[in-house]
């Protein structure tokens, strides 16, 4: 078992962004270890693995530090519900993704990509504008229709999942401290059955190398514990600003990866 | 029926109410206070953590 220090740095930069911002794990840390040279069958189902495990952590800590509210032992909470409603769409997209590949239906990814980088782009800069609306009213088929976008645009290869949920529940009016929070949970339950979808690839004979494993595991579940406790700290206001500007920097970061 | 009831997930208070109250009513000082029982949980995801690298040792 080897431990990579800079992949150990890494993991923990994307994963503390991720379960504050609600987004960047897979979207700003993948293309990063591609170009380092690591191959996608090194790198997307660790990332899964990892972000199945610190997405569960971070939910965990994140209603253990009062950001949220994820009970379910007398009555299912209004947080969990809009979190299992969010996963459906997520478990959704990858069986969609899956019915596509097993079709050996090919999207042109690079339009698929900029159409969600663009997509991102907007979103922010309207959460932007927004920033000064110091109450917004809760629309729940404004969330209903950002889930099963997300979902739809993750099921045709353009991720993107995070970025538009988080953004499309702070349109629909929900708390960032709270929104960040059900993002992070409902990206960890995604992810265990996007792992499962690999793990059945494998069978067939694909291999799947876990050597960052180790090394991506220990940044990301760090950050995981760091992050709730971060956004339970610091006021709300200075998250409605910093998750739309952090989604605008992924989504140039997307354009950058597509067009140089 | 009840259209509120229908949608009662839609409870705009519901959503957030902890962090909302800790915002409101707590200051940056009182929410940087960690409980005990957090102490102990933090402890347990110490030894979640060395569970799952340990497993990695042997693995991998």
């Amino acid at each position: 078992m080897e431990l990579i220090v800079y992949i150990i740095v890494l993991a923990f930069f994307f994963e503390l962004m991720d379960s504050s911002a609600g987004m960047g794990f897979g979207t700003g840390l993948t293309p990063l270890l591609l170009l380092m040279g690591y191959e996608p069958l090194q790198v997307v189902p660790i990332l899964l693995i990892s972000e199945a495990v610190t997405g569960f952590t971070a939910g965990i800590f994140h209603h253990e530090f009062e950001n949220v509210d994820f009970s379910f032992s007398k009555k299912m909470s209004t947080e969990m519900r809009i979190t299992l409603m969010i996963t459906a769409f997520g478990c959704f997209a990858i069986f969609f993704s899956v019915i596509l590949t097993y079709f050996a239906l090919k999207i042109p990814t690079d339009m698929v990509k900029t159409y969600v980088a663009i997509l991102v782009l907007a979103m922010g800069l309207i959460a932007i504008l927004r920033f000064k609306k110091t109450s917004s009213v809760y629309r729940p088929k404004l969330l209903f229709g950002f889930a099963a976008l997300a979902g739809f645009n993750k099921g045709i290869g353009g991720g993107g999942y995070g970025p538009v949920v988080m953004l499309g529940q702070l349109l629909s009016g929900i708390y960032e401290k709270s929104a960040t929070a059900i993002v992070s949970l409902a990206e960890g339950m995604v992810s265990i059955l996007g792992f499962a979808s690999f793990l059945l690839i494998s069978t067939y004979g694909v291999s799947i190398d876990y050597v960052l494993l180790p090394s991506i595991f220990t940044g990301g579940f760090i950050a995981a514990i760091i992050s709730p406790y971060m956004v339970r700290v610091v006021p709300n206001n200075f998250w409605k600003i910093c998750i739309p500007i952090y989604a605008l920097c992924i989504g140039v970061f997307t354009l950058s990866n597509v067009y140089l | 029926m009840d259209r509120d009831n229908t949608l009662n997930f839609l409870n705009v208070e519901e959503i957030g109410k902890w962090a909302r109250f800790l915002d409101t009513e707590k200051t940056m000082w009182e929410r940087m206070r960690i409980k005990k029982r957090t102490v102990v949980h933090l402890g347990g995801a110490l030894a979640v953590y060395i569970a799952i690298m340990a497993i990695f040792a042997v693995i991998l």
